[in-house]
């Protein structure tokens, strides 16, 4: 039962296009639609009939009618079908396809018997497969349901359809707001796959489901997967759907009612083409090409097979094919053939045929226009055996590889399956003269091969990064095709014509004429050899990730920006040692840490930090901008004696690069705890000293004239000690008992909330032999239990 | 990983450090990826737009995410790796952390092996954000370029150990580099092993034992897999140095002496291990990664049981075996999958049985052109024709197969052409195979059911790589092998019983 709960301006639009079409359109003569027949194809009739043959799957029912032997394509799963389609639709199909669904290319099963045994076997069917999905537990939810659709993502959707390809094989929407009605352009019509059955047919759920992973449903391929995100699926789904929305009540299950639909698809053959778990096919009704090309299923009013939708057109092609004499599919055919079924030649040029048409064109896009229309349309298959890696080819078509992120459309995925036979066609086909890339011998002559490629692609050279990325780095110019990608893309044989010749292998591709005639520009550069500078520019590339960058790419920034919470990073840096930690906080005041030592070892205001992320870069940091430098010696110590030294870090040089105190600090009673993040993110750093557990806490006081570095310490003690604590070094000068400044920074020694200042001594002192120093030390006298403190540390520029 | 920037210091590494203009060529592919795609497929694992995930170091959670450890220092869960149409989703657990190659996770803390420490990682408030890194261990010098860290899982015993790597990768100037210490769950850390070069992965091989990858460099002329155990000396003598600060080991070693052989170094240096399993340079990679056994319950394939290695240079997954012969690890080595899209730095299970690898590409020469990856290998369920494992015997080898084998061609010794080599044990970086042999196949026999022929030899060659070419064994289908060569290092002959 359909309830249309539509508003009723939508309903009356529907219905006034509707009308449109039944009175204006031209009468377009009922076909299956294979949309690459309707392109500009390279078959001949009798090869358009053979091509029928495999996509309308008559060697389902007739063993051995493809002269070509090809495999039957699989025909749409049907075991989730109950939750996939909707029972009102489903039992209009299976009692009229074409009406329904015009262009399908399942025939009319039912066509022959009287009308009360199609209205019985048109509910039995769908009974069967519900008790069948039921029985699986199949899908994301067993019963077809309707939901309302989103107008945000009804608009993304549209978008989508017509940015990624989805025009190519299905009827354009032109202007109008909905496919649904109105699936096809009145001359493109008959030649689409038309959409305008979607809307009865799906639900928002089952349309997500089946554009995410069309294979899935469809094996056969003729679908692509159009690499869209589950998201992107919803999208389109939203917008296919976006003018008809419909409940329906679905009938309970009747068990007998399935029994008989088992029954009948066996009986009607169904299960000759759709795989059904339990029911097996029947036999074939004929054997071989010797058929009637003018009965059966070739006649338009059969009272004994399946009707089919078909043109005049089609049946002509399909006698010419059964009469001609079977002969040997040359490769080139089935390349042809293979184009066509899967519609290649809507969007790929190939010699004489195909190609995106002028009314498709404009929805053809990308984001890098300046390149032209090589940038927006996908490439010729001209020579792609010639021009492209078997490898290449396999990881485009099967594993979704791509080298072109600028272009819109996108090349979709048609099942490994169905296209396994094609790379090694084109390479079988496609021929080019091989040529072969001078060789290099010898590190003298190496060197300069590979200093005159980098010359060459950079700015100073032929400029190729002017418009070509380089080794996942971005150009100044136009973000073209990576080049480092050219080596495992391209055969040299291609390559090296295409760069001499660019027009004749890519027409309309904006490539300069580098070689012009076979001739080199930059005569300065080997010798002005136009093979050695290929060969060496093919030489480089093959060097990947380990070529020195060309001039001209614009270098990545790996400045590490703090946002709103407290950043901490780690990693080897001059101001804070191999174990050296970065904090930076919101405002812009940062300090260092050396984890090694247990050292507030800098602190600095403006940019955070930059990282070391190239080359073989282990991520270690600079500060950005200048930072006040303090000691990285250990900071806590149990001085025998005011005169007794404090323990400096061990110094390596090149003349002793061994650590001669390899377990400093920790053999003088310190190790490194850890730290924990608060809500703002910012740490609390933990170590020890002996028995001594230290936390350290630093946050900044940024209202007043000059920031502020706060420092919060806490000493928790089991039993009482004395120690030291190394506070400052350099110029140091005493301001007061607890007040203390060099040329950058004051020091403030202060009270933490009631806690009693657990100081005792301070003394500055010299230290050092060379450069003598001062180093302020402070003794703390420890008590039982937790002691705490505060360090502010103002910076005076 | 394998070095040959030599000698940068800390202000070298720091700053901006080319690579030279006379860049290493990685040698030819095996060329098989067109046939081993029918069996083995790579899925992309498609990274959101502004992310970079340098994978170090994966771990699968009890809740059937991953967690991967990145080298910038970022851990991140991932949900969604094993879908059909992957779509992973993946949020960030913890930042700022120094090049991860090493993690494991328990009791709702993830352990982290960092350059600078080893580290438990907990998120205290549960809002999927980490909040508390406390340190298990800084035990170990860190004070130099090319000091990378590799952290294990945890063993039977909760340990986990750590491989250090040497400083600038020729020299130990800091503690225990080109040691492998291990930190106990009391959280003690005991040094346990010494004379390691540039390791890249530490775990157990497939029978539990601990394992780890050796790069080639000085005194490895190719990368191999070496047993671990208490007071193990590894071959690289510079680190020899720090037996003071691991009195427990006792002495050191006496220096080995280069420009010998290793099993005649053995002799004079009882504790050094002689390589397991050698893989001959270049042509089975040249900086092995990390490695896992495969637990997948065979829906990875036939090779239930075996070790996994990737690749980083060659971007190549392999595969390996091992036994104990004689109280001697050794074992062979196979290729399995090239074509991958980066460095391969770690792999590791999914869930559902499938290899998830990754890495990056940057600093040494990487056959894959993506700066960083992560993909997924997955087994089609067609079974290939391989060589599923060598093994030992008194009088020569078992070479079990996948499939059943073709009578004709596999009963004719002639199809089993066997050569062997080995290394000169020396200071120098790599070196050329040596000592070439041929030995002669005597006889072959059959199993009944086609998946094993045993080789009798006319001599076994101690000390040697035992390479395979069974490029005439055809299939009883009449299929090649996928892949035709195997190379067993052969350290200790089993006595007829």
């Amino acid at each position: 039962m359909l309830i249309l709960p539509a508003p009723r301006a939508v309903i009356l639009c529907l219905g006034l296009q509707l009308l449109f079409w039944l009175c204006l359109a031209p009468q377009v003569e009922a076909q299956a639609v294979v949309p690459g027949l309707a392109g500009d194809h390279a078959l001949s009739e009798a090869q358009v009939g053979e091509l029928l043959i495999v996509e309308l799957r008559c060697a389902a029912c007739h063993e051995g009618i493809s002269a070509s032997a090809a495999t039957v394509p699989p025909a749409p799963r049907l075991d989730e079908a109950s939750w996939r389609i909707s029972p009102e639709y489903l039992k209009a199909f299976i009692l009229d396809p074409a009406g329904s669904h015009p262009g399908a290319k399942m025939p009319d099963v039912l066509a022959r018997f009287d009308p009360r045994v199609r209205e019985d076997a048109a509910a039995a069917i769908p009974a069967y497969l519900s008790v069948l999905a039921k029985q699986q537990g199949a899908g994301p939810g067993s019963v077809f349901e309707r939901e309302p659709v989103d107008a945000a993502r009804v608009a993304r959707g549209r978008k989508l359809f017509h940015a990624v390809g989805c025009i190519a094989c299905h009827a354009l929407s032109g202007n109008s707001p909905s496919v649904n009605a109105a699936g096809e352009l009145p001359d493109s019509a008959g030649a689409a796959v038309g959409l305008g059955h979607v809307a009865s047919k799906y639900s928002l759920a089952s349309l997500s489901d089946f554009l995410f992973q069309p294979l899935r449903v469809r094996p056969a391929g003729r679908m692509p997967d159009m690499g869209l995100s589950r998201v992107e699926a919803e999208d389109v789904a939203n917008y296919l759907l976006a003018e008809v929305s419909m409940t329906e009540d679905s009938d309970p299950v009747d068990l007998e009612l399935a029994e008989l639909g088992g029954a009948l698809l066996q009986k009607l053959s169904c299960v000759s083409c759709h795989d059904l778990q339990g029911l097996s096919a029947p036999a074939p009704v004929t054997k071989g090409r010797n058929l009637d090309p003018t009965g059966g299923c070739l006649s338009e009013d059969s009272k004994k097979t399946p009707r089919y939708q078909m043109s005049a057109a089609q049946r002509a092609a399909l006698r010419a094919a059964l009469v001609a004499e079977p002969e040997e599919v040359s490769d080139a055919a089935r390349i042809d053939q293979t184009l066509t079924s899967f519609n290649c030649i809507a969007c790929h040029v190939r010699g004489e045929h195909g190609g995106v048409s002028l009314e498709l064109a404009p929805y053809f896009g990308t984001s890098e226009p300046e390149l032209g229309d090589a940038a927006r349309i996908p490439p010729p298959l001209t020579l792609a055996g010639a021009k492209l890696n078997l490898e290449w080819m396999q990881r485009v078509l099967f594993d979704g590889e791509k080298v072109r992120p600028f272009m819109d459309t996108r090349m979709p995925q048609f099942g490994e399956a169905n296209l396994a036979h094609l790379p090694a066609l084109f390479e079988s086909v496609d021929h080019l003269d091989p040529l072969v890339p001078l060789g290099f011998d010898g590190d003298e002559e190496r060197r300069a091969a590979r200093d005159g490629a980098r010359k060459l692609l950079g700015t100073t050279g032929l400029a190729c990064v002017a418009c070509h990325n380089f080794n996942g780095k971005e150009t100044v110019g136009f973000k073209g095709i990576d080049l480092v990608t050219s080596h495992e893309r391209l055969k040299f044989s291609w390559f090296k014509r295409f760069v001499v010749d660019p027009q004749e292998y890519r027409p309309g591709v904006v490539m300069p004429e580098s070689w012009s005639g076979g001739i080199a520009a930059h005569t300065e550069i080997l010798g002005g050899d136009t093979d050695k500078q290929i060969s060496a520019i093919w030489d480089y590339l093959s060097l990947g990730r380990s070529a020195r960058d060309p001039q001209g790419l614009s270098s990545v920034s790996q400045e590490l920006v703090v946002g709103d919470r407290t950043r901490t990073y780690r990693g080897r840096s001059q101001i804070a040692g191999f174990r050296g930690i970065a904090v930076g906080y919101p405002g812009g005041l940062s300090y260092a840490f050396d984890a090694n030592n247990g050292t507030l070892s800098g602190i600095w205001r403006g940019r955070f930090v930059s990282a070391r992320w190239d080359g073989q870069g282990a991520g270690g940091f600079n500060p950005s901008s200048r930072p006040i430098r303090l000691a990285q010696d250990l900071s806590f110590y149990k001085l025998k004696g005011p005169d007794d030294p404090w323990p400096l870090k061990p110094v390596m040089d090149e003349e002793n690069p061994v650590n001669p105190d390899p377990q400093y600090p920790r053999n003088r009673g310190y190790r490194f705890r850890g730290y924990h993040l608060d809500q703002a993110r910012t740490p609390t750093f933990m170590y020890s000293f002996g028995k001594l557990d230290v936390t350290d806490k630093c946050e900044p006081i940024l209202e007043g004239e000059r920031p502020v570095l706060r420092r919060s310490l806490s000493i928790t003690a089991s039993d009482p000690e004395t120690i030291w604590f190394r506070a400052l070094t350099g110029e140091v000068q005493a301001l007061g008992p607890r007040a203390f400044k060099t040329g950058e920074l004051e020091l403030r020694l202060e009270r933490a909330g009631e806690h009693r200042l657990p100081f005792g001594e301070t003394v500055l002192r010299s230290f050092g032999e060379e450069d003598p120093q001062l180093e302020l030390l402070i003794q703390l006298i420890i008590p039982r239990g937790t002691s705490k403190w505060r360090i502010d540390y103002e910076l005076l520029r | 990983m394998n070095c040959f920037v030599e000698g940068c210091g800390l202000a070298l590494a720091l700053s901006f450090c080319l690579v030279p203009a006379n860049a290493e060529d990685l040698g030819d592919t095996w060329g098989t990826a067109k046939r081993e795609r029918e069996y083995y497929r790579i899925v992309q694992l498609a990274i959101p737009e502004g992310l970079v995930i340098e994978a170090g170091a994966f771990h699968r959670l009890p809740d059937n995410r991953m967690a991967i450890g990145t080298r910038r220092g970022d851990i991140y869960i991932v949900d969604g790796v094993d879908g059909e149409k992957p779509e992973p989703v993946f949020e960030l657990f913890a930042t700022g952390l120094d090049e991860i190659f090493g993690l494991e996770y328990k009791d709702g803390s993830f352990y982290v092996t960092q350059s600078c420490e080893l580290t438990r990682i907990t998120d205290t408030d549960g809002d999927g954000e980490a909040d508390r890194f406390d340190t298990l261990s800084a035990e170990w010098g860190y004070e130099n370029y090319h000091e990378y860290a590799f952290g294990s899982k945890f063993d039977e015993q909760g340990n986990i150990h750590i491989a250090l790597g040497l400083s600038q990768s020729y020299n130990s100037r800091a503690l225990f580099r080109g040691w492998a210490l291990t930190v106990t769950p009391e959280g003690k850390t005991v040094p346990i092993a010494s004379g390691m070069r540039s390791p890249a992965g530490i775990g157990p091989n497939e029978h539990g034992a601990l394992f780890y990858m050796e790069s080639q460099g000085p005194w490895n002329s190719a990368c191999s897999l070496k047993a671990v155990s208490p007071g193990s000396f590894h071959g690289h003598p510079v680190s020899l140095n720090w037996y003071e600060f691991a009195p427990e080991l006792g002495p050191a070693p006496v220096q080995p002496k280069s420009g010998s052989r290793i099993l005649i170094e053995k002799d004079r240096v009882p504790e050094l291990v002689p390589y397991a399993v050698i893989f001959p340079y270049i042509r089975m990679g040249r900086s092995i990664s990390g490695f896992t056994v495969d637990r997948s319950g065979g829906r990875f394939g036939p090779f239930e049981g075996q070790m996994f290695l990737g690749d980083f240079s060659l971007s190549v997954v392999l595969r390996a075996t091992t036994e104990k012969v004689n109280g001697v690890w050794q074992g062979a080595c196979y290729p399995f999958r090239e074509g991958l899209s980066t460095g391969i730095l770690n792999i590791q299970f999914t869930p559902e049985g499938r290899l998830l690898t990754g890495g990056t590409n940057r600093g040494w020469p990487v056959r894959g052109i993506k700066p960083f990856a992560l993909e997924r290998l997955e087994w089609t369920g067609k079974m290939p024709f391989e060589i599923k494992r060598l093994s030992v015997t008194p009088t020569g080898f078992h070479v079990d197969f996948t499939k059943a084998v073709d009578v004709t061609t596999a009963s004719d010794p002639g199809s089993y052409v066997l050569g062997t080599f080995t290394h000169i044990y020396h200071a120098g970086y790599g070196g050329p195979e040596v000592d070439q042999t041929r030995p002669v196949v005597e006889s072959v026999t059959l199993s009944e059911d086609g998946l094993r022929a045993t080789l009798v030899l006319d001599k076994l060659t101690l000390g040697h790589v035992h390479e395979f070419d069974l490029g005439a064994v055809r299939a009883r289908d009449g299929e090649a092998l996928l892949h035709r060569h195997a190379f067993y290092t052969l350290n200790a002959i089993p006595e007829a019983r």
